[in-house]
């Protein structure tokens, strides 16, 4: 287990961005959105000072899933869907590491949809970050789970057939305690929002429109959504309001919200903090 | 008479199954060795139950053949278990009187038991109990005293079971297994084989199951995560974790599905600790995607597979070796996982620890594969020696290592020293795609060519592991046995019995069922011109697989049989006396009569 004070005494120089910028140099499509995200990621990172090795970040398959390997910290860029059980085992296993999971919308709501409940219900201290961007990217602009009902695609020739899943309705619906959603083209409220998911003591989500400059939709681009975008403290939402929350997501695929949809304001206790307490409990001599 | 076995079978209601585990439980205070196997219907609660339980004065191997004591509740209930309580000539069969048949006409379908005695069950225990529950504990005193069982171990075990019932009901039982004890005593029979005093034990000794030593061994080797999803017949591997593995600071996750579980586990695997998944063969099917992961990341795994019937559902509360294949292949892609089995009970301690050991070292996953027939039978074993057992690390990075780490770094042994996060300069990038040295993602034929090179080469070592075989018998013989898992012991006995006959053979076991050690055959061919693989699929998995990597004896056969019925003792013995027997034109011999499956 790693403790905060395990350099006690010896006061490191603050972290900036760059500390966290890995070598590798991204595959995606030049103006992709998922860079705005790995940006914003850095500097939410930064202000958050863990460094780096203490960081286990996950993700499952897509062109966002390669986003680990963008950053220094331990990377595990895992298969199609399962970043959400694989990062519970590491939060399991080491409470103390600052554990993030990332992945795009498929990942997250089509092929590994069965485990953001179980993730929710749980409540471990982990941040899920979805790069929802209505295609299938990375195999070249297939429906997705959450593209628009009548979607013409390769595999939707005709229009998609069916309803999009709504992530944020989805997650608040389960009770997750942080819900959020942002877009790189307010870096800033980006930022901070992953910042703040990342402090929310439990799970937390974000779901990021982050526009496919390849296969999208023309009216989901950076341009388009910088004139579409309303943040909900703009509309004076109060986040600590679920059912106002839930109203508000109803609008998932018609308003472009960003910001804060619902914090709980009495978070209950983490998975982590739970084990580590039945460990302690079970191990100690009995009076 | 050393060597005793009691079939047993009745309704979900009559306590069939309680009265064996009494019995084993009294045998193992006396110092008998013991078996006790359970079956049941695919019902959760009624239905149909048996147990069978094999006792000895020396270590038993086998949950054995042919019945020496029939007891039938019910004859409905008896005759679905079908070959798992074979009655023969040398069996005494006992029944429930009150039934329309009479001892001429017992639907033993043509076979002639050694005697058929009606008992008035029921009204015995009416009458001493005023209970029907208490017909159990009819049986257990008349078992007692006509086959010589202990019966002050038996009573005291029945006074502990109901001394939480109250007076009343554990008087009436005590008063129920009296009148068993006193109906046998006034009808005795002269055929009743009396079993022999045991030598008094000198210690203690477990009376446990395949998958709770399994879970016991899981924490010796510093397992400190599972995750796993509920699976007859391995759950109970979850069940004893989830008591336990907190308190040695480890947690366990019951996870959405199979898939979840397994993932955790290799969550915890590259966070740093010792994680282990358990499952049966439908779960093992959505695990492969978990077991390639940590094949191509590197990353130590154990999972457990706890085999029963298949292909899918299959059978889920009955043996079958029918998942080597899964196990072997049981992935996509071009990699090697090792795949263990252990031959009994007390061995799959000692298999579980090694699969820790092999995975931890190899930095890979290790496939267990477990059967229902170890999983669940109770049986006596002896207090297991920890001290001879070894447990491994993973190595780690360290010193200069961990400047300019390569996480996949080529090395000669083909490991690379593993960091987990936490580790100050071991940051490194796990994934599923392809990757060179440093853990950077690549589609470089060159590269992918090396690494998987280097995930191969890494197992040569295995190939030396002949601690991993068990053999016994002639090392010149011409005539040659191979089995694994359960059938093992089944085999070993047959063995042991055509030797004293003094029939030349040897017995090969293959613990380590893959990589496939080709010297390790080839030795143990080298002398034969007739060669047997013993095993419970239909397709003979093991012997297929022997054939796809090693030049194999002239006459190289396989004794396959389907699941659910075991394989007896006796059968593989007529199958070696035919073998030494020259045939004379058109002998069949005893061959007809078994149900092996036969392939070209």
């Amino acid at each position: 287990m790693i403790s905060p004070c395990e350099n006690a005494g010896v006061k490191p120089a603050p972290l900036t961005s760059k500390d966290f910028r890995s070598d590798l140099k991204p595959i995606w499509c030049p103006g992709c959105g998922d860079f705005g995200v790995v940006t914003a990621l850095y500097r939410a990172l930064a202000a958050i000072g863990r460094p780096p090795h203490e960081i286990a970040f996950v993700s499952g398959i897509g062109c966002s899933s390669r986003i680990p390997g963008y950053t220094t910290a331990y990377g595990f860029n895992t298969v199609h869907g399962r970043a959400l059980p694989i990062a519970q085992g590491i939060k399991m296993a080491k409470p103390g590491l600052l554990v993030l999971a990332a992945g795009g919308d498929g990942d997250g709501f089509s092929i590994g949809g069965g485990h953001v409940p179980h993730a929710i219900r749980r409540n471990p201290d982990i941040t899920y970050i979805v790069m929802d961007n209505q295609v299938y990217g990375l195999t070249k602009g297939q429906v997705s789970p959450t593209s628009a009902r009548g979607t013409k695609t390769p595999t939707s020739v005709y229009g998609s057939l069916e309803e999009p899943v709504n992530p944020l309705l989805y997650v608040l619906a389960y009770g997750c305690g942080f819900v959020a959603q942002g877009v790189p083209a307010d870096m800033d409220g980006l930022t901070k929002m992953l910042e703040e998911a990342i402090r929310y003591p439990g799970f937390s989500f974000v779901n990021i429109q982050s526009p496919c400059v390849s296969f999208g939709d023309p009216e989901n681009q950076a341009k388009v959504q910088k004139t579409k975008m309303q943040k909900l403290s703009d509309l004076g939402h109060d986040p600590t309001n679920r059912l106002r929350a839930m109203e508000l997501a109803q609008q998932y695929g018609t308003a472009l919200h960003t910001g804060v949809y619902y914090r709980n304001p009495n978070p209950p206790p983490t998975y982590d903090s739970l084990i580590t307490q039945l460990q302690a409990e079970v191990s100690a001599p009995k009076a | 008479m050393n060597d005793l076995i009691i079939g047993m079978a009745g309704s979900g209601g009559d306590g069939i199954v309680s009265a064996g585990e009494s019995l084993i439980s009294a045998l193992s205070v006396e110092g008998y060795f013991a078996i006790l196997t359970k079956s049941f219907g695919s019902q959760i609660r009624g239905g149909e139950s048996s147990c069978r339980l094999r006792v000895a004065t020396s270590p038993v191997l086998n949950p054995g053949g042919t019945l020496d004591v029939a007891v039938v509740l019910n004859w409905e209930d008896f005759l679905r278990f079908g070959g798992e309580l074979p009655v023969g000539d040398r069996t005494i069969v006992i029944y429930e009187r009150k039934t329309k048949f009479t001892p001429d006409t017992v639907p033993l379908g043509g076979v002639h038991p050694a005697a058929i005695l009606a008992v008035p069950f029921e009204e015995m225990a009416m009458k001493s109990a005023g209970a029907l529950l208490a017909k159990n504990n009819v049986v257990l005193g008349l078992l007692a005293a006509w086959f010589g069982l202990p019966r002050t171990s038996i009573l005291e075990g029945i006074r502990k079971k109901f001394a939480k019932k109250g007076e009343a009901v554990l008087a009436g039982n005590e008063r129920a297994f009296a009148a068993g004890v006193e109906y046998a005593l006034q009808n005795p029979i002269p055929a009743a084989r009396v079993l022999a005093a045991a030598r008094p034990p000198t210690g203690k000794v477990l009376l446990t199951d395949g998958n709770e030593l399994c879970a016991r061994a899981a924490l010796f080797a510093g397992c400190k995560f599972f995750g796993g999803y509920p699976i007859t017949p391995a759950t109970e591997i979850m069940q004893h974790l989830q008591r336990d593995i907190w308190k040695h600071g480890g947690s366990l996750l019951q996870a959405e599905d199979e898939i979840a579980g397994a993932g955790a586990a290799v969550g915890a695997s590259f966070a740093g600790v010792k994680a282990m998944t358990a499952t049966s063969g439908p779960g093992f099917s959505l695990k492969a995607e978990m077991l390639g992961l940590a094949s191509v990341t590197e990353l130590p795994l154990v999972c457990v597979n706890v085999q029963r019937g298949g292909p899918s559902t299959g059978m889920p509360t009955k043996r079958e070796q029918s998942d080597l294949f899964a196990a072997v292949f049981s992935a996509h892609g071009d990699t090697v996982r090792p795949v263990l089995a252990p031959i009994s009970v007390a061995d799959t301690f000692g298999i579980t620890v090694e699969a820790f050991n092999i995975a931890e070292e190899y930095q890979t996953p290790v496939i267990v594969l477990s059967d229902q027939e170890l999983a669940q039978r109770k049986e006596i074993v002896p207090p297991i020696d920890t001290t001879q057992f070894r447990v491994v690390e993973r190595q780690k990075p360290a010193g200069d290592e961990l400047t300019d780490y390569q996480r996949f770094r080529l090395t000669e042994s083909g490991i690379s020293p593993l960091s987990h996060p936490g580790m100050q300069g071991g940051n490194y990038l796990a994934a599923g795609i392809e990757h060179d040295e440093s853990g950077a993602p690549t589609a470089n034929g060159e590269i992918h060519a090396r690494m998987n090179d280097k995930r191969l080469h890494k197992f040569a070592p295995l190939q030396d592991r002949r601690d991993l075989f068990f053999t016994e018998g002639e090392p010149d013989a011409t005539i040659g046995l191979i089995s694994w898992g359960s059938v093992a012991g089944i085999a070993l006995e047959a063995l042991r019995r055509v030797r004293a006959e003094g029939i030349e053979i040897k017995l090969l076991v293959p613990k380590l069922l893959y990589p496939i050690p080709e010297q390790i055959y080839r030795e143990f061919f080298k002398t034969l011109t007739r060669c047997y693989v013993i095993e419970q699929s239909h397709q003979g998995q093991l012997h297929r697989l022997i054939r796809m990597w090693t030049d194999v004896p002239r006459e190289f056969n396989v004794l396959a049989k389907s699941g659910a019925n075991p394989i007896s003792p006796d059968e593989i013995v007529d199958r070696i006396r035919a073998m030494c027997r020259p045939l004379s034109p058109g002998h069949r011999g005893n061959a007809a009569r078994s149900d092996f499956t036969r392939i070209p």
